[in-house]
């Protein structure tokens, strides 16, 4: 693999951390299988793009994609907590209606960003080269947004939101409402997933309606992806895990797509196919890790 | 203190599997009152513990606490002044969070939870000096996981989270059941403890004929979702595990032998 193609990865990798870091937070911390992200991240992008076009400060359509996604994701938990729809129900009807809103927010498919000022483009233009530009950029939100979510955890509500995916009763018991304890969580996931979805649209230079497209396979091919490597005990561990993650999974792909089998190499639209044995091969993992005795207890 | 006012509970109205698990049953129970409850298997007990709590709302009939009509208050609004342990020695903590986040969890009750550190250094020391309590050993352990501990130890700290702010009422749900007899009966000693040094209301659910005649002040048997027997003061004292049992088998025939009540 190139350096080029590295650089590639990692940039990915990063970006799409910020992501996973949401899935984490509904999948893993709250065990609620939100599946709307694959309509938030698009929305996030939707959003950031069509302000930009309209020339709105870059940093501006940011925060106004997270409060979209929050926004979203709210509807999905309140789907699930005051209508009683499944949880996996609830985020697919979300992520559905998504779809259409998305188009009414861009007013086409397809919004390109050349030639416009994004959050990259000011880095850019101190001289930096493109690709290291995006990847500090992107390094430090996902670091921001690790940092936030360890402390996030630590908190009253944080400790809630945890026991909740853990043990309902025990969080009614004590007098929490698990219903808000699911609103607080699925807004910040999706939250989480549009920021990542602004700024995929910001770093590629354009929004499209479809690039939510298996957005949650990737998260969770990242999660897991972080626990077979780093292990996920312990907040502090999984949230680092997941970033990891995350760029090991990119790496993982940009090398699968170097492949040549026979006279055939991989193309990106295998993506899909690779993430799902990706995914296979780390659900093994822990299996086998407790099998030969390396997780104890 | 808890007026249990004619009380109904359907499960599964209208279909064939419909079930009055609680057939109006009125129960008045004065402050600082320990009560324990008795009953055949179904017989309505732990449904009643949970219309008290409010996992269940009644079909018919109000609960009130403190004279104040809670039949449609939430579960968890209820926990401020409520609290419960379950058989199932694992319901009561989350075992992923460590001792001392549970601990934290507990100490928010009926308080609103907002964005400060769920575990603050300075209650460290109080968490340790109750854990002490328990003599289990927990004071040490407070960064260990509760999915980490024993059955007995979780009872024993889901006993201590319930009682930690202190509540108006303790529900106990044949909460040794699941014990081995040496931990059952810490557990027990425990639960006593907490009950007379904070004067709580308690309600306590129990298999053990001797124990519902030995311990509180009251005894109520419950039979296919009614109340059959209700005994305090002399009347009570008088009462043997025998009578209790000849009670039982007229109530509900051969079967309470058969279900091994003893
Ligand atoms: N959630 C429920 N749904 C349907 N039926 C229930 C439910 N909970 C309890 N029951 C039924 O109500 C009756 C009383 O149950 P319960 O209160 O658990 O009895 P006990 O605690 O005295 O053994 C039983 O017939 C039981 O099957
Ligand atoms: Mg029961």
């Amino acid at each position: 693999m190139s350096l080029y193609a590295f650089f590639g990865a990692v940039e990915q990798g990063l970006l799409f951390s910020i992501m996973a870091l949401g899935v984490f937070i509904t999948f893993r911390a709250l065990d609620f299988p939100d599946l709307s992200v694959d309509g938030t991240f698009p929305m996030g992008a939707a959003i950031s793009a069509i302000l930009i076009f309209n020339g709105v400060n870059p940093w501006i359509t940011i925060a106004i994609a997270v409060a979209g996604g929050a926004a979203a994701g709210a509807v999905t938990a309140i789907l699930n907590t005051r209508f009683k729809i499944l949880n996996l129900l609830a985020g697919i009807l979300t992520m559905i209606a998504l779809y259409s809103v998305n188009l009414r927010i861009m007013g086409m498919p397809n919004v390109p960003l050349l030639g416009f000022d994004t959050v990259f483009t000011s880095l850019e233009n101190t001289g930096m080269p493109a690709y290291m530009a995006n990847v500090f950029i992107l390094g430090i939100v996902a670091l921001l947004v690790g940092a936030f979510l360890i402390w996030f955890f630590h908190t009253e509500v944080g400790l809630a939101l945890r026991a909740t995916g853990d043990n309902m009763k025990m969080v009614k018991a004590q007098g929490a409402s698990t219903n808000r304890m699911i609103l607080i969580g699925v807004a910040l996931a999706n939250g989480l997933v549009a920021l990542a979805g602004a700024l995929a649209a910001q770093v590629q230079g354009f929004a499209d309606v479809s690039m939510g497209i298996g957005t949650i396979v990737a998260g969770l091919a990242s999660i897991i992806l972080g626990e077979a490597l780093i292990s996920s005990v312990g907040v502090v561990r999984a949230v680092i895990g997941v970033i990891i993650g995350s760029i090991a999974y990119r790496i993982a792909i940009a090398m699968a797509l170097t492949i040549k089998i026979g006279g055939v190499s991989l193309s990106p639209s295998d993506l899909n196919l690779i993430t799902a044995i990706l995914v296979v091969i780390a659900l093994m993992f822990p299996g086998l890790r407790s099998k030969i005795g390396v997780v104890g207890k | 203190m808890i007026s249990i006012d004619n009380v109904k509970k359907v499960f599964n109205r209208g279909t064939v599997n419909e079930n009055w698990a609680v057939k109006g049953v009125s129960l008045d129970i004065k402050q600082g009152s320990f009560v324990t409850v008795i009953g055949g298997n179904g017989s309505g007990k732990s449904t009643l513990l949970n219309l008290v709590a409010g996992y269940l709302k009644p079909d018919e009939g109000r609960i009130l606490i403190d004279d104040e009509d809670v039949s449609n208050v939430n579960d968890y609004k209820r926990a401020s002044y409520i609290g419960i342990v379950f058989q199932d020695p694992l319901s009561g903590t989350a075992k992923s969070l460590s001792i001392e986040e549970n601990l934290a969890i507990a100490m928010k009750r009926g308080k609103k939870r907002m964005f400060g550190m769920g575990v603050k250094s300075r209650d460290r020391d109080f968490y340790r000096e109750q854990l002490r309590t328990l003599d289990l050993g927990l004071e040490d352990r407070l960064k260990d996981k509760a999915g980490l501990l024993s059955g007995g130890q979780r009872q024993a700290l889901t006993l201590l989270m319930a009682t930690l702010v202190k509540p108006k009422i303790l529900l106990l749900d044949e909460h040794t059941a699941a014990l081995d007899p040496k931990t059952a009966d810490k557990i027990l000693k425990l639960t006593i403890k907490l009950v007379n040094e904070n004067n709580l209301t308690a309600m306590m659910v129990t298999h053990n004929m001797k124990q519902a005649l030995n311990l509180g002040d009251r005894t109520v048997m419950m039979q296919l979702g009614k109340k059959v027997l209700d005994v305090d003061g002399e009347e009570r004292s008088k009462l043997t595990v025998t009578d209790l049992l000849e009670l039982f088998s007229r109530e509900l025939g051969d079967e309470a032998y058969d279900a091994g009540m003893l």
